[in-house]
């Protein structure tokens, strides 16, 4: 079940080399990303995840919030 | 027979919105008053808007 | 959006999935940098002074007032040991009775403003409600700093002044 993370533990995955995955559409990727992020929107998980992502590292996934 | 005047009504000077004070200024008798609801439009223009749809 | 994705993530076998559920907003209202296209306009947590002396409900006018002039300031954010925001003294309320407590003359729960609101519309904003300054927190309520009218003026005006000059001079 994947954890449920506040901005405290991302800023610590990240220093740990986690991989910050934004999820929202490319237009809102480019307004603004955290820092490292690389863009994976929701409809392009299934073609792309594997091949975009490390399996042997932590992944940080987030949107635009929790609402 | 003494007839007490209502109170001057403030209202929101975009959206006409019946509002206690300004909500950008906090001032009661601000002359172009505002609600909140417009002073987070007014803010929110160049910046996306939080999702509506999709969980 | 993200917790689907986690979800999916893990059925694809990625064994190490966290869900930064707070998100992107959370981010920015927190202050901290981003990157991307909005990142090169200043907000209003870039502009605002974080210098700015702080107090407490029970300190007095006095006392504040001197502290504050001491540092070259004419206004004080009126916080709690969380640096949340309770109060605000402009200029006006930092000259009252010396002998009150900083509650009975701070201006409570004033309208404050995030980080990552752009510098453009704050100042347009400011300008035309002639406020002098605006408390700049996060979403839960802690002190970033404190926006004055005449810096974020500046800071659109230079922005319109980069504007003018990206979009070409005059021919020489």
């Amino acid at each position: 079940m994947p954890e449920a993370i506040d901005r405290d533990d991302v800023r610590r995955l990240a220093g740990e080399g986690a991989q910050l995955v934004e999820v929202l559409p490319a237009g809102e990727y480019a307004e603004d990303h955290l820092p490292g992020a690389i863009n994976l929107p929701l409809r392009r998980l299934e073609a792309e995840a594997r091949d975009m992502l490390d399996r042997s590292r932590p992944v940080v996934v987030y949107c635009w919030d929790a609402a | 027979m003494n007839q007490q005047a209502e109170p001057a009504r403030l209202m929101c000077s975009r959206c006409d919105r019946d509002i206690d004070s300004c909500e950008f200024c906090d001032e009661p008798e601000c002359p172009s008053a505002i609600c909140g609801r417009c002073v987070d439009l007014a803010l929110g223009q160049a910046i996306a808007q939080p999702h509506g749809h999709g969980g | 959006m993200s917790p689907r994705a986690a979800w999916r993530l893990e059925s694809f076998g990625f064994t190490d999935v966290y869900d930064y559920a707070a998100g992107k907003l959370d981010w920015l209202a927190a202050g901290l940098l981003t990157e991307g296209t909005n990142a090169e306009r200043p907000r209003a947590g870039d502009v605002a002074r974080r210098d700015v002396p702080t107090c407490h409900l029970d300190d007095v006018v006095g006392e504040v007032r001197e502290r504050v002039a001491a540092a070259g300031w004419n206004a004080c954010v009126v916080v709690n040991d969380q640096s949340v925001v309770l109060g605000l003294l402009r200029s006006k309320e930092v000259q009252a009775d010396g002998d009150l407590r900083i509650e009975q003359a701070m201006r409570p729960g004033p309208s404050t403003f995030r980080p990552f609101v752009p510098i453009e519309e704050m100042a347009e904003l400011m300008v035309g409600h002639n406020l002098e300054t605006s408390p700049i927190t996060t979403s839960d309520g802690r002190l970033v700093g404190l926006l004055f009218r005449e810096d974020a003026a500046s800071a659109a005006h230079g922005m319109h002044r980069q504007s003018e000059s990206n979009s070409g001079g005059e021919g020489s």
